[in-house]
């Protein structure tokens, strides 16, 4: 144990006095903020205000849904503030529009306003067809990315028709409006554990976080071990201490640097939350209701995830050679993480049956699975000590394996080994 | 009690027998010289007294009892393959490496500052190991080996690829411990370094110990018929009946005369000969160099080895032209 803990402190602060360590702790956060805050800013600034032509021989229509289209904003901005706790601040985009009647040059004259960007649009409303009653509205946007604004003069202009196919039958102007009022579905989540948004968010988090620290990291186990070949320390080590203690000491240690910068992060983000300066960041905040015991089993299963998968990487790292070997491994720690996250699709629904329930024990699986069951489903106590003692046991076999295959590879180095050879290692003694 | 001890170990590599039925044992306190050509298993042999193999068969004892991994703590090793963190700064890694022998951190400090004194490389002390010449890091490791005072030292090829004033450095300092009362083994293939050296030697050969004793005892067994001599002048001297075989300097000859029962009058003849034609400047009479004994009982044993040739053509060449069978 004491020579693990010697090996961990030499690769921990090896690595956390590079410049490397402190740059990626510095610009990871600010890239990730620099693009909330740059989609943000380019959010509030697009399609701000737009100018649109109706060509019509009604110079009140143009008028009609200038307003329409004003009332339609007003009510679904009062929406986003009702909405389930969630305050999707969407920019208002403000429409101008101008009326032009049809005559001979107009089509050529809207056609060079677009060009240059005078009007974002034009709608051409032509008299009804034979034999039906509505007129016929073609739309030409400047942009086809401005298609969206389609969808809403179409519901603004089916009010216009309505407010007035009601107004020839006689019915008021507060009436129609009443009428025409939207239907708001206010979302009710019932209290704390049931919380499934919130508990698929977490699992969420905790699978990028996990993805990107065993992306970060994990290879760096299976780095450090390399370096042990190339720079040939290996003999020394090996008539030193014993191959485990290094392998286990190499996992803590790369790994210990890993929590760290994922400490520091958090740190900033929490600090940032803190601070008036998510409120003018403006992102969006979400309202995620934990207790206690999750957010001590995200820890849990975090740690017990990363230990896993490092202790794979550094399998891969004591049967490759090379950088560019480890390269190609690189899918045996994808593989596995990515297929977890597809099942958590489809047991998403129903985390107490049968096949969850295997799945979570499952160690390759446990630390997203089983967490989300811990969140979401009621897995009984067993379950959950049971999948913590088998990835626990998991992690020990892959480092006892991993040593094994290591400290014979090392003594063969030269070509890369087959199954039936690392078959061979783990016998050996 | 000897502090190394193989018994008949074996060792076999996939299709390569690497040891075969070695058997050398190493008394406390002693300077213990394991010879060989490259390839001929004297890093196997070495790896199986410090416990990286396992031998296939026969046993290991260290200080008189059967190979256990505490016994490490006791041992400094230097292996062939040097190796080193390369980032890493030199003093942290003498301290990391010395931690890893169960001293105090602040004793290792202190010592690896002695050691760098006395290897004369203070200054490297604070660099970076990559920055370090190669000559620099093998003294390095070579101190690393050294900072917990083990009372078995094993050290593998250590003067391989250092100039001669750093290899004898470095043979002074194997000296010295030697005075202290420590046991040191070490390898080479270069067997003139060990003439002077070794109070022990193992000589083996595809695995095989071909000769062992001590330096003392083995040379006594052959007789002083080796001449050299240095002169100006005719060399007529040289097809002497008495000389069996002569390898020509310039300015100089080693003569090897034919085996009689009075040699030593054979060589004062071949020099008053020799002074009739010539200034001689220098003549000595020896036993055979180790090497030429080497070579000779490899040649006894195993009469078919090819590869096998002297120091003064073989020096002219890469080490690799010696070949194992």
């Amino acid at each position: 144990m004491r020579n693990v803990w010697i090996i961990a402190h030499r690769e921990y602060m090896e690595r956390i006095r590079t410049r490397g360590f402190l740059i990626t702790t510095v610009m990871i956060p600010l890239i990730i903020a620099g693009f909330a805050f740059g989609s943000t800013f380019l959010a509030s600034r697009a399609n701000t205000n737009l100018r649109i032509a109706v060509v019509s021989s009604d110079p009140q229509l143009a008028q009609q849904l200038q307003d329409e289209l004003i009332r339609q904003q007003a009510e679904s901005g009062s929406e986003a503030t009702t909405g389930a706790g969630v305050d999707r601040r969407t920019n208002p985009t403000k429409i101008a529009v101008e009326a032009t009647l049809p005559a001979n040059g107009v089509k050529q004259s809207l056609e060079h306003d677009l060009d240059t960007g005078r009007l974002d649009g034009y709608l051409w409303v032509s008299a009804p067809a034979e034999g039906t009653s509505r007129p016929v509205f073609a739309f030409t946007p400047r942009r086809s990315s401005l298609s969206k604004l389609k969808t809403m003069l179409a519901s603004s202009l089916d009010r216009i028709l309505l407010r007035s196919q009601l107004k020839d039958r006689g019915v008021g102007s507060a009436e129609t409006s009443l009428l025409l009022q939207p239907v708001a579905i206010e979302e009710v989540s019932r209290a704390g554990h049931e919380d499934v948004e919130s508990a698929e968010v977490c699992v969420s988090i905790l699978f990028f976080v996990m993805y990107l620290v065993i992306m970060l990291y994990g290879m760096n186990v299976a780095r450090s071990i390399i370096e042990e070949k190339t720079s040939r320390i290996f003999e020394v080590m090996m008539s030193t201490i014993r191959p485990e203690a290094l392998m286990a000491g190499k996992i803590i240690g790369v790994g210990s640097v890993g929590l760290t910068q994922v400490g520091i992060w958090v740190g900033m983000v929490l600090l940032l939350a803190a601070s008036s300066v998510a409120v003018h960041l403006g992102g969006d905040t979400l309202h995620i209701a934990l207790t206690g015991a999750q957010i001590g089993f995200f820890f849990v299963y975090f740690i017990l995830g990363y230990l896993l998968y490092s202790s794979i990487a550094a399998a891969l790292g004591a049967i490759t050679n090379s950088e560019q070997e480890l390269q190609q491994m690189n899918m045996f720690l994808v593989l596995p993480l990515l297929s977890c996250f597809v099942l958590l699709g489809t047991l998403v629904a129903t985390p107490d049956n049968t096949l969850a329930r295997v799945l979570a024990l499952v160690p390759l699986f446990t630390p997203l699975l089983m967490y989300f069951r811990v969140s979401v489903g009621h897995p009984a106590a067993w379950e959950v000590v049971l999948s913590i003692v088998l990835t626990s046991g998991t992690i020990c076999g892959i480092v006892w394996v991993t040593s094994r295959i290591y400290r014979i590879g090392v003594l063969m180095y030269g070509k890369r080994p087959n199954v039936a050879e690392i078959r061979r290692w783990i016998r050996y003694s | 009690m000897a502090i190394v001890e193989l018994n008949h170990a074996r060792k076999v590599y996939d299709t390569k027998v690497a040891v075969d039925d070695l058997s050398i044992a190493i008394e406390p306190g002693t300077m213990f010289g394991l010879l060989g050509p490259n390839g001929s298993g004297k890093t196997s042999s070495i790896r199986m007294m410090i416990g990286i193999t396992v031998p296939d068969s026969g046993t290991v004892s260290l200080f008189g009892k059967p190979f256990s991994r505490k016994m490490l703590a006791r041992i400094g090793y230097l292996p062939e393959e040097r190796g080193l963190y390369k980032k890493m700064n030199v003093l942290d890694q003498l301290v990391f490496l010395g931690r890893l022998h169960y001293i105090s951190a602040s004793v290792a400090e202190s010592r690896a500052k002695e050691w760098a004194r006395r290897l004369q490389i203070v200054e490297a002390l604070p660099k970076k190991t990559e920055d370090l010449s190669k000559g620099m890091q093998q003294k390095i490791q070579f101190i690393a080996s050294l900072l917990h005072e083990p009372d078995l030292i094993i050290m593998d090829e250590p003067f391989s690829g250092l100039d001669p004033v750093n290899a004898s450095l470095l043979m002074d300092t194997l000296a010295e411990l030697r005075e202290e009362g420590r046991t040191i083994l070490f390898s080479t293939h270069r067997m003139d370094q060990v003439e002077k050296m070794c109070d022990n030697i193992a000589l083996i050969h595809g695995g095989k110990l071909v000769l062992s004793g001590s330096m003392g005892e083995i040379k006594s067994r052959y007789p002083r018929n080796r001449v050299h001599i240095a002169f100006e002048g005719d060399d007529a001297f040289l097809r002497d009946p008495r000389v069996e075989k002569v390898r020509r300097f310039p300015g100089q000859a080693d003569i090897a005369l034919r085996p009689s029962a009075s040699a030593a009058d054979d060589a004062q003849a071949l020099l008053a000969n020799a002074l009739r034609r010539a200034r001689v400047t220098r003549f000595e009479v020896t036993e055979p160099t180790l090497e030429e004994i080497f070579i000779e009982k490899v040649r006894e044993t195993m009469p078919e080895a090819p590869g096998l040739r002297l120091q003064a053509e073989a020096e002219q060449e890469p080490e690799e032209s010696y070949q194992s069978v």
